[in-house]
């Protein structure tokens, strides 16, 4: 219990002071995590309630994705999201894999670094454009869509790394019916579940908490994973009021996060064997294949590099979704080379994102300064 | 002028307008609880941009409206361009010693004005459409609502200083 009062109290100041300096809290909270865990002699340790807790964030995480995820919005934008989606899928998941074989991973592991390295950072990314002031530049609307593919390709991840042993026909033959019953029973208690969540007592939040733990508890017998049962509720969720739900889970979400990333260090051992030539490959890897993807993307569908530029800038940030790949699959090492992922990427993105805009007035006044260097001669 | 609205995913929303000279404006409707609208001038590459609380984006409202705002009294025009250009402004008045222990039936406010007194503040109390027996009393606050003309006539005829 002590350790989940240290956690709780350093992950305080330092939610105060990145909200002050207005950078990501992420990759300090685990940074807390790995400086007061094995690293710093022990002070943090996990045991049954940090492990709770742990669990409990990333279940309300995947929850928070599932209510996010509306599947009449992405049908309605089918053009520009599939184009930037398989752009960035194809380019970060192969150089993400290729990378970490050639590092020398084993098969299993690299696809894990590769999905890791894959996905970006959804909250950073769009905490990142509204404080920066960027939500009306068109580059975000590609940004944000984005996020919304990446999302849709982690829940695929998720499932077929989730099967295991069994039979993957029958595993989504399962999931879909679980999806069914969820959409049925919130189609047919649409009025019943409104009616609860538009009270003002304590029954909105504890049926919101006793839904999304009931129904991960049901994973048990049904042989499909908590995270796919709690982004399914999600999902069904979605269809009555999913700003209601949203308010009421954020508290949860907050919370649990918090001590997830920061017991999720305590896991990483820096110290112990840590091979930091893969380790830094690995991470100045993950920003460079953004940028490919990023200029990829700023030509295909803006017609432009600097739009590009712009992308990269706010998607370099790994962050939640990889982390929750290292909780649920990753080995010791690969944990260790995904958190050390996600603070580099994470702190330099968020200096990226703050000054593309300079970044990107300085290549223009540079080329058009050639160009008239060009035009005397 | 047409104005575009769209639900960005963990955005919130967006409502953007081009005007007829070929400026653009965006205000977006955070998730986070802020207002941010941007302008972009015709012709020009980077938007300009300010992030407001719900209250300030109110206020600015009130401002773009055309609807006068003085300190404590301020007064809010809507327009329903779907109904003929339908304009209905609702103006707060501290109430003066001219009507202070009379009632509105007394006052002969709708005849004589027009308009409707539908709120009344009173000690951070209020009280929603009162009755035509209500009396006023020193330190009340008064949401009157009708045309501007109505208005005007209600603060020349009624609220004598």
């Amino acid at each position: 219990m002590e350790s989940l009062i240290v956690a709780l109290f350093v992950c305080l100041i330092l939610a105060l002071v990145t909200k002050y300096l207005s950078i990501p809290a992420i990759p300090f909270y685990i940074l807390a995590g790995v400086l007061l865990g094995k690293a710093g002699g022990g002070l943090l340790t996990n045991n049954d309630v940090s492990q709770f807790f742990s669990e409990m964030g990333l279940i309300f995480l995947l929850f928070f994705m599932g209510l996010g995820l509306k599947p009449e919005r992405i049908a309605s934008n089918r053009a520009a999201v599939l184009t930037s989606g398989i752009i960035d899928l194809n380019v970060n998941m192969i150089i993400g894999f290729a990378s970490a074989y050639l590092l020398g991973f084993s098969f299993t592991e690299s696809l894990i670094i590769a999905a890791a390295f894959y996905i970006s950072s959804t909250a950073m990314a769009l905490t990142s454009l509204i404080e920066n002031r960027k939500l009306m530049l068109r580059e975000s609307d590609t940004v944000i869509w984005l996020m919304v593919f990446e999302d849709l390709v982690l829940i695929l991840f998720l499932a077929i790394l989730s099967a295991g042993n069994q039979n993957l026909i029958i595993f989504f033959v399962k999931i879909i019916a679980v999806l069914g019953v969820l959409y049925a029973l919130a189609h047919y208690g649409k009025e019943f579940l409104v009616s609860i969540l538009d009270r003002d007592d304590e029954l909105p939040i504890l049926f919101t908490f006793a839904a999304v733990l009931t129904t991960a508890s049901f994973s048990m017998y049904l042989g499909v994973p908590e995270t796919m049962m709690v982004i399914a509720l999600g999902v069904a969720f979605a269809t009555t009021d999913p700003d209601a739900f949203e308010q009421h889970a954020r508290p949860f979400k907050d919370v649990f996060l918090v001590v997830f990333f920061v017991f999720f260090g305590v896991t990483v051992d820096f110290s112990g064997g840590a091979n930091w030539f893969v380790i830094g490959a690995i991470s100045l890897l993950a920003v460079a294949s953004k940028l490919i993807s990023g200029l990829l993307t700023g030509i295909f569908i803006h017609g432009s590099a600097l739009s590009g530029l712009e992308i990269w800038a706010n998607t370099i940030a790994r962050g939640e979704f990889s982390i929750a790949l290292a909780v649920l699959y990753g080995s010791p090492v690969v944990s260790t080379t995904i958190a050390a992922m996600v603070i580099v990427t994470s702190i330099v993105g968020s200096f990226m994102a703050k000054y593309s805009g300079i970044l990107r007035r300085g290549i223009v006044s540079r080329n058009r300064h050639k160009a008239s260097q060009r035009r005397i001669h | 002028m047409a104005l575009r609205s769209l639900d960005l995913p963990g955005v919130g929303t967006k409502y953007e307008f081009e005007t007829d000279k070929g400026d653009t404006v965006a205000i977006f409707f955070t998730k986070t609880g802020g207002i941010q609208m941007y302008t972009l001038q015709k012709g020009c590459k980077t938007p300009s941009a300010a992030e407001m609380s719900p209250v300030e984006a109110r206020r600015l409202g009130n401002i773009l409206t055309g609807a006068i705002i003085e300190a404590d009294q301020e007064s809010v025009e809507i327009a329903f361009s779907a109904l003929a250009d339908l304009r209905i402004t609702i103006h707060t008045f501290f109430v003066t010693a001219a009507v202070v222990g009379k009632t509105i039936e007394e006052l002969q406010i709708r005849a004589k004005t027009g308009a409707t007194v539908i709120a009344v503040c009173r000690h951070d109390r209020n009280i929603i459409n009162p009755p035509p027996t209500f009396v006023f009393e020193q330190g009340d606050a008064a949401l009157v609502i009708g045309e501007s003309d109505q208005i005007k006539t209600f603060e020349s005829e009624i609220m004598v200083k």
